[in-house]
């Protein structure tokens, strides 16, 4: 056997070896065997010495590449091994996704604040101020100013809670018309006022001592009833969806005149009646009107130069409404099981 | 106010409408009708005569009638259950195609026998139970022998026609209070004719009777006697119209009153003239001492009451009830008939304190016309006269200082139209006007406007406008949109801060509840930290539990907690941000936030209590989202006593010496009473860190050489802190730019009163990469700085 045969011969067995290995241990043995340094490639190789040199060119060519061959074999083995070895593994480390989730929900908004956030931002659109009074109030801002003298007939809707100094828990947003006229600049208004108001009534299905309000009011020069109806439309529109109508009847309240209740379109059916609308095709949704001249003049505009609308829109009354909500005392039990749908 | 439609159809030529048109008009115009009630209803009825009645071959309860309905439908056959049908019978049929208030009547054949139609029960009219006889329902009804058969009225010919609308009245329209009124709104919103009913005039006796008034709250008293009455049941006209507006017919000299206020708003009070002391009646308000109503209760009037006295004693408690002693009984002769004008708040007054309201109270307070007196006795003789066989009526005696006055407004066409945004012609609003009963004289573009004595509601042009477009209809209203003056405003800044606050906690799975500002005494006293002070008192509680105004949050937000508790939801995440009311004047703002149970919801899987420094993480949150940087705020140790926290796991929250926010874990003894097994919370006073400035922000630039970290595991004294040890640590050397905690641990392996801290410092310079024995040098410094400060010792 010539000596380029020999170098032959241990590459057919180093492969032959290499195809039973099958595990990184025998691997590692492997690799000592044949194609570390004290290998038997090298060993081979050494052997350069001891042979003629006219043989020496095909000997080295020889040994050179079965150690080509044979690393490349060891590679290719060597990744088959840990790509098994990471399969196995990962299978192994496989889970139940059926498992829960780690929790990252969102805390939820009691319907209440979601009405007001709502409505705010619509009106924040529109270029509206948004001016939250005082619960504690004086008749004088609760009732006087609004054109609501002492002995005044529609006291009567009203039940108030009293303080024994003379003032009273507010019972209406509205006093806050007259602090923005009396105590802001005397230029046009625009603003929206949400909050709590509260009424000497028992708490039940559909009344509550506690429940929130949001006052709206406009004052400029040329301010009609015209205005009023297309910025409620506009207001209606966002809120209960584009293709919402609004329509007024009148109404009462002592601080606008004319006085208007305003309904919009129902937005469960869209007006060919249900539920929601008792089937008339029109939910009532708020009241409003023109400022009443009285009104204005007692907080220093002079009603022959400025004219005003304001509005009134109950919080309660739309998040029942709009969520099918059927008892105004589940706003301030904060259920978790009821909140957890908002 | 129960407004009979028969009354309206009788002053105003109603063709063409039904009760539905007119109430739904009614309502856009400003008298809201809340129910249409029928007595009964039907339609396709007819009464009918049974010729025969024989056995349904097929049954042994059924009969197979032949029924003749008049000349018009002819002779039917029909099959009926009811044990009452015979030969002879005259009966209400509905005919096929009837519309009955449950069923609709269709041809049928019943067990082989055609039927066409049914014989009724008044039950199967929609007639309530209670008006019925047991008899009557549990059979048909049976009508009079002389029952006209053919007849398609059959609920007119029952009387039981009637629709009666329910009208709520708005404080600006008392004048609704009388029917009569109600029919001129409809004849004015329909535009059609009114025909007022008119009276016969009497011969009348000069009278000697005196009335007088001491008080302003009684400027008008008009009285007027009547002799020879005769008191009996009313006809069958006025206790059904007096039924339809819900008032009980008590006998003909009760009814005149009731249905002349009913008619013209007018209250007005009877007297039996014989039982009075002295031919006299005298308002007054300066009585005082005790009144024995008719009702048989003594009542204790003050100074402002207002009463009428005859000669010596109390007659009447002015426009609330008469006096025991003088009142109509069914042996008066001869009556005083009182028709005055009381001002409304001594009227509400003395019902509000007393608890004693009528429709007569009712129409004072709301506010009456005062100039109708002659209208009302032409009408009160005219009854007298008609139900009472009165044989002799003196003249009207007066007391009279009101002031009489037409009241006259003058307005432009172009007022109305700039404050309606309409474009109405002059003719269209004057006809608008006048059909509202205004009398209006035209000046070119001025209208001058007299306005009708019984609309004591309209003072202004403002009122005026109301009345154009409330006739011509709000769809004449365009819809403009504002030109846009006013700069776009968005949220003030606390406004925004709190919007970011409140988003903040939501986005971190904490909810936002709302609560009730009253509260239970006991509430104002727990949590009472920021405000110490219970809010104020109210006068009129509806019940002890919602009587204080708070000024602390935690106590409704915790009562929260325990209703979920109650209902078996043990892990919550609640926070609520409100302004509070504070005792010295101002407006607080304040954040409660309570976390109890479990921070992963429902079940144990993946589940950790929550503790303090889940709070803890939640103000830093906070305090970060409102630019309040760390070393502005401290927390220090709990001082404040009180048993609702956890008196080794809680803190103040200070900014300088101000107490801005209080935090712990909630007291065992808390929690067991809340039904939780834990919990954290806090409040802190938003005003005060809204008032604050943010710190200023500044981009930090990565550095550009790079930081080492070095560990490090001490056993120290138990009550050494965090805070203690990171200052120590941090001001051992200058390269030290942050200590991080990794590790605490107190327990086994380590003695009596010690516990391990394993801390991770960051070395960096500015200007060069540190070098090993700069490293070393520092974390020298930090071993004996430790050491030497609190004793201790270096692990592994």
């Amino acid at each position: 056997m010539t000596m380029a045969e020999m170098a032959k011969a241990l590459k057919d067995k180093a492969l032959a070896a290499l195809n039973g290995v099958a595990d990184a241990f025998s691997l590692d043995g492997f690799f000592s065997s044949y194609l570390a340094k004290k290998g038997e490639i090298n060993a081979l190789m050494s052997k350069m010495r001891e042979i003629p040199n006219e043989e020496k060119a095909e000997f080295g060519a020889a040994v050179n590449e079965a150690r080509n061959e044979v690393s490349k074999a060891f590679e290719e083995k060597k990744r088959a091994l840990e790509e098994a070895a990471l399969a196995e593994k990962l299978k192994h480390e496989a889970i139940d996704i059926t498992l829960p989730g780690v929790s990252y929900t969102q805390g939820r908004t009691n319907p209440f604040h979601a009405i007001i956030d709502e409505v705010t931002d619509i009106f924040l659109s529109m270029g509206f101020e948004v001016c939250e009074g005082r619960e504690i109030e004086t008749d004088r801002f609760n009732f006087e100013l609004l054109n609501v003298p002492q002995d005044h007939p529609s006291r009567d809707m009203q039940d108030t809670f009293y303080f024994p100094d003379g003032r009273l828990l507010r019972t209406q947003t509205s006093g806050e018309q007259a602090h923005r006229m009396i105590e802001g600049g005397k230029g046009p208004i625009r603003m929206i006022s949400p909050g709590k108001v509260y009424r000497h009534d028992d708490d039940d299905a559909t009344h509550s001592h506690q429940f929130g309000q949001i006052e709206g009011l406009v004052v400029d020069k040329n301010i009609s009833i015209a205005n009023l109806k297309a910025t409620l439309e506009l207001f209606a529109k966002k809120m209960f969806g584009e293709k919402r109508e609004i329509r007024m009847r009148s109404s009462y309240f002592p601080f606008t005149e004319p006085s208007v209740e305003v309904d919009v379109s129902c937005f469960k059916c869209g007006g060919s009646g249900c539920s929601t609308c008792k089937g008339t095709g029109w939910i009532e949704i708020l009241g409003a009107g023109m400022v009443n001249p009285h009104v204005l003049e007692m907080c220093g505009y002079d009603p022959e130069v400025y004219s005003g609308f304001a509005f009134g829109i109950g919080i309660e009354r739309v998040a029942m409404l709009r969520y099918g909500i059927d008892d105004i005392r589940r706003f301030y039990q904060n259920d978790v099981r009821f909140l957890k749908d908002f | 106010m129960k407004v009979p439609y028969s009354y309206l159809a009788k002053h105003v030529d109603l063709t063409g409408l039904t009760p539905e048109m007119v109430a739904d008009k009614l309502t856009f115009s400003g008298a809201e009708v809340e129910g249409i009630s029928r007595l009964a209803s039907g339609t396709g009825l007819v009464i009918g005569h049974i010729l025969s009645c024989v056995p349904h071959p097929d049954s042994d309860h059924l009969h197979v009638l032949r029924v003749d309905e008049g000349a018009k439908l002819g002779v039917h056959q029909i099959v009926c259950g009811a044990s009452n049908a015979r030969e002879g019978l005259k009966v209400i049929v509905a005919t096929p195609g009837a519309k009955l208030p449950q069923i609709e009547i269709k041809p049928s054949i019943i067990r082989g026998v055609s039927s066409d139609g049914m014989c009724c029960s008044l039950l199967e009219l929609g007639v309530d139970r209670k008006y019925l006889s047991e008899y009557q329902a549990s059979g048909i009804e049976e009508l009079p022998e002389d029952a006209p058969v053919g007849e398609a009225n059959v609920l007119g010919y029952l009387g039981l026609d009637e629709v009666v609308l329910d009208v709520s009245v708005l404080p600006n329209r008392p004048d609704l209070y009388a029917l009569e009124n109600v029919a001129k709104e409809v004849a004015c919103i329909f535009d059609r004719a009114y025909t007022p009913e008119t009276y016969p005039s009497y011969k009348e006796r000069p009278s000697t009777f005196k009335v007088s008034s001491d008080t302003p709250d009684c400027p008008l008293f008009c009285g007027k006697v009547y002799r020879g009455v005769k008191t009996k049941p009313s006809p069958q006209w006025v206790s059904r119209l007096l039924s339809s507006c819900g008032i009980r017919s008590i006998n003909n000299i009760v009814d005149i009153g009731n249905l002349v206020m009913l008619l013209t708003g007018q209250p007005l009070n009877m007297y039996d003239l014989d039982k009075l002391s002295g031919n006299c009646l005298k308002a007054t308000s300066s009585y005082q001492g005790s009144f024995l109503a008719m009702d048989g209760s003594a009542y204790e009037l003050q100074e402002g009451d207002l009463l009428i006295v005859d000669g010596e004693k109390p007659a009447c408690l002015a426009g609330i009830m008469t006096s025991d002693a003088c009142r109509v009984d069914e042996n008066s002769k001869n009556i005083v008939v009182e028709a005055a004008y009381f001002k409304g708040a001594p009227i509400r007054h003395t019902s509000n304190r007393l608890g004693l309201s009528s429709d007569s109270s009712l129409r004072f307070c709301k506010g009456i016309n005062p100039d109708q007196s002659a209208h009302v006795f032409e009408l009160v003789s005219y009854l007298l006269k008609e139900l009472a066989e009165v044989e002799e009526i003196e003249t009207t005696v007066a007391y009279d200082t009101f002031a009489h006055q037409i009241k006259t407004i003058d307005v432009s066409l172009s007022y109305i139209n700039g404050r309606l945004g309409t474009s109405f012609t002059q003719k269209e609003v004057v006809d608008a006007l006048t059909r509202a009963f205004f009398k209006v004289r035209e000046n070119g573009d001025l209208l001058h406007v007299e306005v009708p004595a019984f609309r004591i509601d309209v003072d202004g042009k403002a009122d005026l406008t109301e009345e154009v477009i409330r006739i011509l209809g709000y769809e004449h209203v365009p819809s403009v949109l504002m030109d846009g003056r006013v700069e776009p405003q968005g949220l003030k800044p606390e406004q925004a801060k709190l919007r970011l606050i409140r988003d903040y906690l939501k986005g971190k799975g904490v909810s936002e509840a709302l609560t009730y500002t009253l509260v239970p005494e006991k509430w104002t006293k727990q949590f009472a930290y920021l405000e110490k002070q219970a809010g104020p008192q109210l006068l009129n509680p509806i019940t002890v539990e919602r009587s204080f105004v708070r000024t602390n949050l935690l106590p409704s937000l915790l009562d929260v907690v325990a209703y979920n508790a109650n209902h078996q939801e043990k892990d919550l995440a609640f926070f609520e941000a409100s302004a509070v009311e504070l005792p010295n004047g101002s407006q607080g703002q304040r954040l409660a936030l309570v976390l109890a149970g479990n921070r992963e919801g429902q079940g144990a899987y993946l589940a950790r209590p929550y503790n303090f420094y889940d709070g803890k993480g939640l103000v830093e949150g906070i305090m970060e989202r409102l630019e309040i940087s760390p070393n502005r705020y401290k927390l220090l140790p709990w001082s404040l006593g009180g048993e609702e926290f956890h008196p080794y796991q809680a803190a103040e929250i200070r900014i300088g010496n101000q107490l801005v926010g209080v935090l712990g874990a909630l007291h065992p003894l808390l929690c067991k009473e809340l039904g939780i097994k834990n919990g954290v919370a806090f409040e802190l006073d938003l005003k005060a860190l809204f008032d604050l400035r943010s710190s200023p922000k500044k981009a930090s630039i990565p550095p550009r050489f790079p930081s080492v970290k070095r560990d490090f595991a001490f056993i120290l004294p138990s009550e050494v802190t965090f805070g203690e040890l990171s200052r120590e640590v941090g001001r051992a050397h200058p390269l030290i730019k942050a200590v991080h905690v990794f590790d605490v641990y107190v327990g086994e392996h380590l003695p009596e009163g010690k516990k391990s801290m394993a801390i991770s410092i960051t070395l960096l310079s500015e200007d060069h990469t540190l070098k090993e024995e700069e490293i070393l040098a520092a974390t020298e410094k930090v071993l004996n700085a430790v050491k030497a400060k609190f004793g201790a010792e270096v692990r592994g």
